[in-house]
């Protein structure tokens, strides 16, 4: 039985991937937008360094590494996963999912790596031809460090989804879905390191931010990349992303058994 | 149509609207809040930095916050009083046009009223405290003449900003079934105007000084009231600007309706 499951679960993946290709132009002003503000957060922070030689302990080529991780990390999981979870329970059509014969939470990690898979492919190909471009970006020569930071990266996909999955049945109890995902968003640029380095917070917050599951999405990935941490700190880093992965993957199966007794259809 | 009409009927509408939105209360603390929330993190980021470096470029704390704040404040009044712009997409592909068309009343009129976006009130809020708590901390000479031309700063700030609104959302007439997805590119392009227009290129600063007006949303109003010297005047083009962006804006719109073919269901 296990392998007709996974084959289920595979198919739902393909689809979602074919989804993104028939949307193409959605995606790709999604991914222009994404890299508008790229290049805007680029111009404030060469502003910032601006005759500077470090900032919050990080030199200007380790910042500009930094955004370009982060970048990937926000892209590998974002057009698809934003919306899309809390638009089934919004629009109703999760009751046509209740019928089936599926894990609902399986299926739409299913979707999410099925789009992750592209949207990662793509965002990969266009920061290699952008990293010509600038100079001085500090790459790790290690082949273990990047096996180790594909590795987190797919740590961050459980994470990021968890979260996205956890705010999206949410939705069960309100009507409408766009304040909840934006709290999400914000809240997850703020603590994960997205805007900034967790190291430049003050102390307190900077200490409250790396409890929380929010770090596992960018922070682990960027310290990995940028050889901030050894292999052996690397590795704990990426034991701290399968633990939240779990747990809130079990929290999800929790709020999704509660969930469903508030479910309220409206019309057909 | 006389103007005082137009005020009327726009009032009418709104309040329309507004009954609608109060039966959904839970989404409208929900969304408030969220707005509020994203404005209050972003200003946490703008905090964290200052708190490592005195200034960028010659710009302050307070001065960078005003930029910031202008922004979201001016988001704030199109989502609470013009939010059908966004709608026009779905008015667009459902055909729902159709029936604005046959009242006799302006039809741009009518989509501003199609939605209210409650969330603006919590970045009008929010917007409105840092404003307030940048021009407190910013020593500024105040004089009369200078609160009147904040006022019309202001003014012109959302006129732009809407008249922007319009035009990215009039994509809906030549892109079928996009989504929002372009519109919402055009709005974050205002990312750019968050900051000093001087941190950027100067390509990138000519197209948000032009073709997208952003920077006399936030930069220009900034470097009057901050007296910063070598960009002095340039606020005078702010209510030029206005009037040609609604222009434009109102333009783009009548010709994409000249172009609307109803959907046919």
């Amino acid at each position: 039985m296990p392998v007709v499951k996974l084959k289920k679960y595979r198919s739902i993946a393909n689809r979602s991937l074919q989804n993104v290709l028939s949307y193409r132009f959605s995606y790709v002003v999604t991914f222009l937008s994404n890299a508008i503000n790229l290049l805007a957060v680029y111009f404030l922070w060469a502003g910032i360094y601006g005759g500077r030689e470090t900032v919050g302990g990080y030199t200007w080529d380790q910042m500009k590494t930094y955004l370009l991780v982060t970048f990937l990390a926000n892209s590998v999981l974002s057009w698809y996963s934003e919306t899309a979870i809390s638009g089934k329970i919004l629009d109703g059509s999760v009751a046509v999912d209740l019928l089936k014969p599926i894990d609902f939470q399986t299926a739409r990690f299913s979707e999410t790596l099925g789009t992750s898979l592209l949207e990662g492919g793509i965002s990969t190909i266009i920061l290699v031809i952008f990293s010509f471009f600038i100079s001085g970006l500090a790459l790790p020569h290690s082949a273990l460090v990047y096996v180790l930071f594909a590795l987190s990266l797919l740590g961050a996909i459980a994470v990021k989804f968890g979260v996205v999955y956890l705010a999206a049945l949410l939705c069960f109890w309100s009507t409408g879905s766009m304040g909840i995902v934006w709290t999400r968003i914000a809240l997850t640029n703020l603590l994960s390191g997205a805007l900034v380095p967790l190291a430049f917070f003050p102390g307190w917050l900077e200490r409250t931010a790396l409890l929380l599951p929010f770090q596992s999405i960018i922070h682990t990935p960027t310290m990995i990349f940028l050889e901030q941490a050894g292999t052996l700190e690397s590795l704990k880093l990426i034991g701290i992303q399968c633990f939240w992965g779990a747990a809130l993957w079990i929290a999800g199966k929790f709020m999704w058994n509660w969930a469903v007794r508030q479910v309220t259809i409206h019309g057909g | 149509m006389t103007l005082s009409r137009m005020f009327y009927l726009y009032k009418r509408l709104y309040i329309q609207q507004l009954k609608a939105i109060l039966e959904y209360n839970k989404d409208f603390y929900i969304l408030m809040c969220s707005a509020a929330l994203t404005q209050v993190l972003g200003f946490v980021f703008l905090w964290v930095i200052y708190d490592r470096i005195p200034d960028i470029n010659g710009w302050q704390f307070w001065e960078v916050t005003f930029m910031y704040a202008m922004i979201f404040l001016t988001e704030g009044m199109g989502s609470l009083f013009f939010e059908g712009t966004w709608r026009l997409g779905r008015l667009v592909n459902q055909g729902e046009l159709d029936r604005y068309l046959l009242r006799p009343v302006p039809v741009v009129l009518q989509v501003f009223c199609t939605g209210i976006g409650i969330n603006g009130l919590g970045n009008l809020l929010i917007g409105g405290v840092i404003i307030w708590q940048s021009l407190v901390h910013s020593h500024i000479q105040w004089s009369f003449a200078k609160v009147v031309i904040l006022i019309l700063l202001l003014l012109t700030a959302v006129i732009i900003r809407v008249s922007i609104n319009l035009a990215g959302n009039s994509a809906a007439f030549w892109i079928r079934n996009a989504g929002n997805a372009f519109p919402l590119m055009v709005h974050n392009l205002a990312d750019l105007a968050k900051y000093p227009v001087t941190l950027f290129p100067q390509a990138v600063r000519v197209f948000i000084s032009t073709v997208l007006p952003y920077a006399f949303i936030s930069f220009y109003p900034a470097t009057y009231i901050f007296g910063k010297s070598g960009w002095s005047g340039w606020w005078m083009l702010a209510p030029v600007v206005a009037a040609g962006s609604a222009a434009a804006a109102y333009g783009i719109f009548r010709y994409g309706l000249s172009k609307y073919e109803s959907t046919g269901n």
